[in-house]
């Protein structure tokens, strides 16, 4: 199951943050998303060790943390997609696939004349969006 | 790199050294006691010997030396695993007293980025980390699969004092009294002994105690016999201090420590230990490894030995593992191996205990004794890393080591931990930085909450340390730490910890940790008592809008439970609560410009000025004090307004609530600063030092002023806010400066629930708003600052009972009211209106008379005046009140207006008025006021004009009128109508008494009456004046009164109207203006109760004739005429008289003809259509039609008639008669006709050809648009011939 997923943006400032727990976490998975942006830094910062997946915006498995697997995402525009899920066994081509389905909306909702680049992103319709992509990722996986 | 210069080199070489057992008996402790000091902490000092040297061989006999060696002297009681509880109290307390030492720390400010990064590991891992650490990895000391921590040596000490000091040696190593390890077997018994007689110099001389040492030595043996001298020191002051410094470095202190030793002593000391380590337990150890490697060589080397041992193992294999070890005992050849490779690490051989370790690790590993297994793991790890040899080999065996042990249980945790600190300082040691800060981490998970929050704060010094410094993470392993110390009540460390970890989440926003870091750190710092710290933290949460209610509440309650327990009244700089948006500042002061109300302050200030060009003086327009100083007084103005004592500034600002929930403001002022006009020459110095101080003394500059303000050189107003949930409210502040000088505006303060007093400076903001780029034009960092100066009083004025909303061509009284409130009067009062088409001075006697009435035709004429005044009105608008106006100290004065709505629309409309002071000085020559009214002109009747020619009749014209009611609701009631010019003269039409059957309106009714147009040809035409005819439209109510509209107001609205009507109308031909006066029956308008009637004049102005043709004529002649037709045939005489109404010259034609009745008949009906198109989608059947049916019915009649016979009469003289006519003259041209017959004849068989000659130069527009030539029927004549009787 997906726990939260983040949009950072380029200043590593939260550009949106949803959570999909019911219990009130909200701050560790401020933390972990946080933390998890070193190591996308040091990733994008070191490219010779990922080598031959230098223009690859799928940045793999970030780092396992005790009961969490956070997955990376960057954006041409250096904007980063954060993906932390309980799943102990995610196969690379779903979260993927769930990283590109998530591209589009988040492109659909900054392309929202009335969404200031860099603020937070407040659309309904991109919530909406964004819980029906994390609501198939569980039921593919499962 | 050297091992031995890493920290974990040195580590190892200070922890894993031999034990020397300590067994005393009480009075030698006695004796040291007088020292301050145990027997083992006075040989402490000495244990280590750092330039040793000592050679050593190997069993190779292969020499080496040592360079550092260390003996740990361990009482006999305490040679025992230390209870676990009791280790980890005692830990707690090293973690306890390094928290008192920080505190010092916790009052300084929050480290920063850079300062951190800057710091070295040793900033990073201070002091008590480590000591934490050695504590931790020796509580673990002496454990049972573990050899290293077994005693090489024993150190048996008797004092001299005691009885049979012989026998006492003897008892003291009763197996009673030794530690569990010796007793359980699990350590060889017969280890190095040696006797040491301890000599008390205080008690007795050294002879009893060289006699008993002899005795010793012929019982226990030459060598292993020591006699030991203390306490020789005589009460000698200058020894004290020196004798102590040992002591001291080891971490004892006090007064009396050393007290009783001299240098001797300690010389002594150094002796006995130098020659206890170097010629007893290194060849001790020395010679036991060799044995041990004797007898491991002839048990396990070689092949046989390998084959045998795994045979013997495999059998083993059935054999359940004794879960307390106790299978290996110190004769068990896995012992002896360990102990072999233990001695030999001890003695940094570490090539030899290497091989011993792995020999070991596959012997536990078949047994599958995992903890022994693990430690065996352990210390080959050390060893490669003592040997720099492959650093892959040493990292798998540390990782090997760590998970055994954690896989063995309870019992092997904390051996994990301990071989997690070595794995970590080995990673440290290699600059792997990031792998051990994962170390630690797996070390804090395992371990009780205070020992995991030392481990994650090294974690996170780890990752700060790696290149690049991971700082999220060191963030977050702080966060993490710190709420371990929380849970483990070190508050203290807790707030060092999250403290440092601040400075990651200040930047970019990420608001909900920075929360809950700042509102921890306060909350702890509560708990610590430090109320005015915490409170500055709290302060950083304050504006949480975007927590949710209940985060938000307890983070309020808490602030506000922590500022009652500071207890006195407190105050912040920028809090947070409510949020200032100082963007939204805005300064109303009034200097020479003075406005009626706050909103008149939002017009643009280009607009007040062009409208007071003309009245304001040029030469005063700078008009203040600083005039006296002309060099100076230009910058000067750029950089200060200008404000008059005794009157208020006002600030307007934006307070924002962030929260849900509704706070309470109160007590909000300004804080400023008055400086007193003495120091006016120095005012730049002032100002710019007072900006250079701002930031620095905040505080002190508000409180001054505060004392200021109860100096009252000036007044501050104070207000009190309700500020709800999330909302926004604008207040306006006002501060009256009393005396002249400079007022500074500095900032804002405001009480927050009674209890907080918060600050907040404009000039520091503003300047970083400057940075960031030009905000607005108008900066109004530069209106902080504002010179008071004494001024011309305010004079406050106002129009009574302006509408704010009213129909077009409403036309009322008004009364200007101004009061003056000083005690000085004043004079030249000038006004100006931006809008004379709407709002015009009356004159003075108007504000007696009653309104309408006062417009009524008078009796007499006399007011000439009015279209004088007009004139100048037309264009500027000027208006100065006559020189005899003053307006004295507490006076109102008055004067009427007079108001027309002369459109529909929104109009605002602004008024100046320019006053001066009687006598007096003033830094001010003048003043204005400025009043602002906005209005909304509803629709209310349209009226239009049709004016066409009248057909028969030669300078008249008939004129249709249409009204459209447009309003919603309203009726209206016609009254007048006047239409404006001297030779004009309109009435009703002859044929029908009463112009229309209605005189009211309703709404949205169209209504269309016909009058009658007279030009009278007398006179010049003066077009300036406004007379003209009026006709009363409202016959039934006959009572009223005409209305006079050749004087004021109608006759000037009436000229402002055609001035701007007149834009709007392209041409100009002969113009006429009509007036249509109506009242409203019945007022829906809600606004006001202002005269009972509501009196509308609408003005329609520019109304053109519309004609087709430039020539206008009509056939006059006798229409009746007997005639004896038997003489002969008649012969009449008629006259055509045509008129040139153009402005050009016109040729004309005019052509008769005996006419077929084809033509007659066509060109009649032509006629006709021509006339109904004239009408202009006018469809309704008109008097005009009905008029010429009549006759046409009689024509065509008559025409039917005449169509049987031949053509009954017949033009006489020439068919076609030529002439040209200047322009407006009128020419007659005679004609005459011959009738046969008697009967009735329409004599419209004629034309007028006409063509409009270019007069040269004088083309115009008109004549251009309009047809150069035309032709014109002829107009029905009727001439009825009779038989003469």
């Amino acid at each position: 199951m997906i726990v939260c997923v983040a949009v950072v943006g380029n200043q590593n400032n939260p550009v949106y943050l949803q959570s999909f727990t019911e219990a009130d976490d909200a701050l560790k998975l401020h933390h972990i998303v946080h933390c998890s942006l070193d190591v996308i830094d040091e990733r994008v910062n070191n490219p010779k060790r990922s080598g031959p997946t230098l223009n690859e915006t799928f940045l793999g498995l970030l780092y396992p943390t005790e009961n969490y697997k956070v997955y990376g995402y960057l954006t041409n525009t250096k904007v980063k997609f954060i993906m932390v899920t309980t799943d102990l066994d995610v196969k690379d081509a779903d979260v993927r696939n769930f990283f590109r389905r998530f591209h589009a909306a988040y492109v659909d909702a900054v392309s929202n004349p009335f969404h200031v680049p860099g603020k937070k992103i407040t659309s309904k319709s991109f919530a909406e969006r964004v819980s029906v992509i994390v609501k198939s990722f569980g039921s593919t996986a499962a | 790199m050297d091992p031995l210069k890493t920290y974990l080199g040195r580590l190892v070489l200070e922890e894993l050294t031999p034990v020397v057992m300590v067994l005393t008996t009480p009075l030698v402790e006695d004796s040291c006691r007088k020292n301050g000091l145990g027997f083992v902490d006075m040989l402490l000092p000495f244990s280590v010997f750092k330039k040793f040297d000592v050679p050593v061989r190997t069993v190779n006999d292969q020499p080496y030396r040592l360079q550092m060696f260390k003996l740990r002297m361990v009482y006999a009681s305490d040679v025992r695993q230390p209870n676990y509880e009791a280790a980890k109290e005692h830990l707690k307390q090293v973690v306890h007293d390094s928290g008192e030492k920080a505190l010092s720390d916790l009052l300084s400010d929050p480290p920063q980025l850079e300062t951190v990064l800057s710091n070295s590991e040793s900033d990073l891992c201070p002091q008590w980390i480590q000591t934490f650490n050695k504590e931790l990895i020796r509580t673990l000391s002496f454990s049972e699969h573990e050899t290293f921590d077994h005693p090489v040596a024993c150190l048996l000490v008797v004092s001299s004092k005691d009885e049979q000091p012989i026998n006492k040696f003897v008892d003291i190593f009763n197996t009673n009294q030794l530690p569990s390890l010796l007793n359980d077997g699990l350590m060889d018994p017969k280890i190095l002994k040696h006797y040491v007689l301890l000599h008390d110099n205080q008690d007795s001389s050294p002879e009893k105690a060289t006699h008993i040492l002899a005795e010793m030595r012929n019982t226990f043996g030459p060598n292993d016999c020591k006699l030991l001298c203390i306490n020789s020191a005589t009460e000698d002051v200058n020894n004290k201090g020196f004798s102590s410094v040992p002591y001291k470095t080891h971490g004892f202190l006090g007064e009396d420590i050393a007290r009783c030793l001299n240098l001797e002593d300690l010389k002594s000391i150094k002796d006995f230990m130098q020659d206890l380590n170097s010629n007893h337990i290194i060849p001790f150890m020395e010679q036991k490894i060799r044995i041990l490697n004797q007898q491991v060589a002839t048990t396990r080397k070689g092949f046989r030995n390998q084959i045998k041992n795994l045979w013997w193992r495999k059998g083993k294999d059935d054999l359940p593992e004794d879960p307390s070890g106790s299978t290996y005992t110190f004769s068990s050849i896995e012992t002896q191996i360990r102990i072999l490779g233990d001695y030999a690490f001890i003695l940094q051989d570490y090539e030899l205990a290497l091989s011993n370790y792995r020999l070991l690790s596959t012997d536990y590993k078949l047994d599958k004794a995992w903890k022994r297994y693990a430690g065996v793991q352990e210390m080959s790890g050390l060893c490669y890393f003592m040997l720099d040899q492959s650093r892959k080999e040493a990292e798998y065996c540390m990782e090997n080591a760590f998970s055994t042990y954690l896989r063995v249980g309870s019992s092997g945790q904390r051996y994990a931990s301990r071989c997690g600190l070595w794995w970590a300082e080995m990673l440290k040691a290699r600059a792997q930085y990031r792998e051990a800060s994962g170390v630690y981490f797996r070390i804090s998970i395992e371990e009780p909450s205070l020992h995991a929050a030392v481990m994650l704060e090294q974690a996170a010094g780890c990752y700060l340390l790696s290149k690049p410094p991971l700082l999220r993470k060191y963030g977050f392993h702080l966060i993490l730490a710190g709420n371990r110390y929380y849970i483990s009540d070190q508050i203290k460390h807790a707030i060092r910890a999250y403290r440092n970890a601040l400075f990651v989440y200040s930047e970019n926003a990420w608001s909900y940790i920075n929360d809950h870091v700042h509102f921890n750190v306060g909350r702890w710092y509560g708990f610590l008592g430090m109320f005015d710290v915490a409170i500055n933290h709290m302060l950083e949460v304050l504006a949480c809008g975007h927590q949710s209610l209940a985060t938000q509440s307890t983070f309020l309650n808490d602030f506000f439970h922590f500022v009652q327990r500071l207890g006195k009244s407190f105050d912040v700089c920028k809090l947070q609560l409510p949020v200032i948006n100082l963007f939204s500042l805005k300064i109303v002061y009034e200097d020479h410009r003075t406005y009626a109300s706050t909103a008149d302050v939002d017009v643009t200030e280009s607009l007040w000025q062009a409208l007071e060009e003309e009245m304001v003086p040029v030469s005063t327009v700078r008009a203040n004090w600083l005039d006296s100083q002309p060099k100076s007084s230009s910058r000067k103005d750029d950089d200060f307004s200008i404000c008059v004592a005794g009157e208020a500034v006002k600030v307007e600002v934006e307070l924002k609530n962030p929260l849900q929930i509704s706070i309470s403001v109160s007590s909000i002022s300004l804080i400023c600063e008055l400086s007193a006009s003495s120091e006016a020459s120095t005012i730049d110095r002032s100002v710019s030092s007072a900006e250079v101080q701002e930031d620095t003394n905040l505080m002190k500059t508000s409180f001054c002023s505060d004392q200021k303000g109860e100096n009252s050189s000036f007044t501050l107003s104070k207000i009190d806010v309700e500020l709800g949930g999330g909302e926004t409210k604008r207040v306006q502040l006002e501060v009256t400066p009393k005396v002249e000088g400079v007022l500074k505006l500095v900032g804002l303060r405001w009480t927050l629930s009674d209890s907080v007093v918060g600050y907040q400076h404009f000039e520091t903001d503003a300047k970083k708003k400057h940075k960031k780029g030009k905000r607005s034009k108008h900066s109004w960092k530069s209106s902080l600052n504002l010179i008071v100066i004494k001024g011309i009083p305010k004079l406050e004025g106002r129009v009574d009972g302006f509408p704010t909303k009213t129909f077009a061509g409403d036309l009322r009284l008004l009364m200007l009211s101004l009061r003056n409130h000083s005690e000085y009067s004043l004079k030249n009062i000038r006004m100006k209106v931006s809008h004379p088409r709407f709002l015009i001075p009356a004159n003075s006697a108007d504000i007696h008379e009653d309104f309408p009435q006062c417009l009524e035709k008078q009796r007499q004429m006399e007011n000439k005046d009015a279209s004088g005044n007009a004139k100048n009105l037309s264009r500027s608008a000027f208006f100065s009140f006559p020189n005899d106006v003053t307006i004295r100290g507490g006076e109102t004065f008055s004067w009427p207006l007079w108001f027309h709505s002369g459109s529909s629309g929104n109009i605002s409309l602004y008024m100046s008025i320019y006053y001066e002071m009687e006598g007096g000085s003033s830094d001010m020559t003048y003043r204005t006021l400025r009043m602002n009214y906005n209005l909304e002109v509803l629709p209310s009747l349209d009226i239009s004009f049709l004016i066409s020619p009248w057909p028969s009749r030669l300078q008249e014209y008939f004129v249709r009128m249409d009204v459209v009611n447009r309003t919603i609701s309203e009726t209206f009631l016609l009254h007048q109508l006047s239409c404006v010019g001297n030779q004009l003269v309109i009435s009703a039409l002859p044929s029908c008494n009463s112009i229309c059957s209605m005189q009211e309106i309703f709404a949205g009714q169209t209504l269309s009456c016909f009058f009658k147009l007279k030009v009278l040809m007398t006179g010049e035409k003066n077009e300036e004046s406004v007379q003209g005819s009026d006709m009363l439209l409202s016959s039934a109510i006959s009572n009223d009164m005409l209305l006079d509209v050749s004087r004021s107001p109608l006759s000037d609205f009436h000229y402002q109207e055609r001035y701007h009507q007149g834009k709007l109308v392209k041409g100009y031909q002969s113009l006429l203006d009509f007036i249509m006066i109506s009242k409203m029956v019945s007022s829906n308008l809600d606004s006001e109760e202002g005269p009972n009637q509501l009196l509308l004049s609408n003005h329609a102005c520019h109304c053109s004739i519309s004609r087709t043709s430039p020539i206008w004529w009509l056939m006059d002649g006798p229409r009746t005429i007997y005639h004896e037709f038997s003489s002969s045939f008649c012969e009449i005489d008629l006259q055509l008289t045509i008129h040139n109404c153009s402005n050009s010259l016109v040729s004309i034609r005019v052509a008769t003809f005996d006419s077929m009745l084809e033509t007659t008949q066509s060109s009649d009906a032509v006629h006709l259509s021509d006339n109904s198109n004239d009408q202009g989608g006018w469809y309704d059947v008109s008097l005009t039609n009905d008029i010429k049916l009549i006759s046409n019915v009689q024509g065509s009649r008559s025409q039917k008639r005449l169509s049987e016979s031949t053509p009954p009469f017949v033009w006489s003289a020439l068919s076609s008669t030529q002439l040209a006519m200047e322009p407006a003259s009128t020419a007659k041209l005679p004609l005459k006709i011959f009738v046969f017959s008697p009967g009735t004849y329409n004599l419209s068989n004629y034309e007028l050809h006409w063509k409009i000659q270019p007069q040269g130069e004088g083309i115009t527009d008109e004549v251009k648009n309009k047809s150069s030539s035309g032709l014109g029927q002829g107009h029905p004549f009727y001439l009825t011939v009779l038989q003469a009787p």
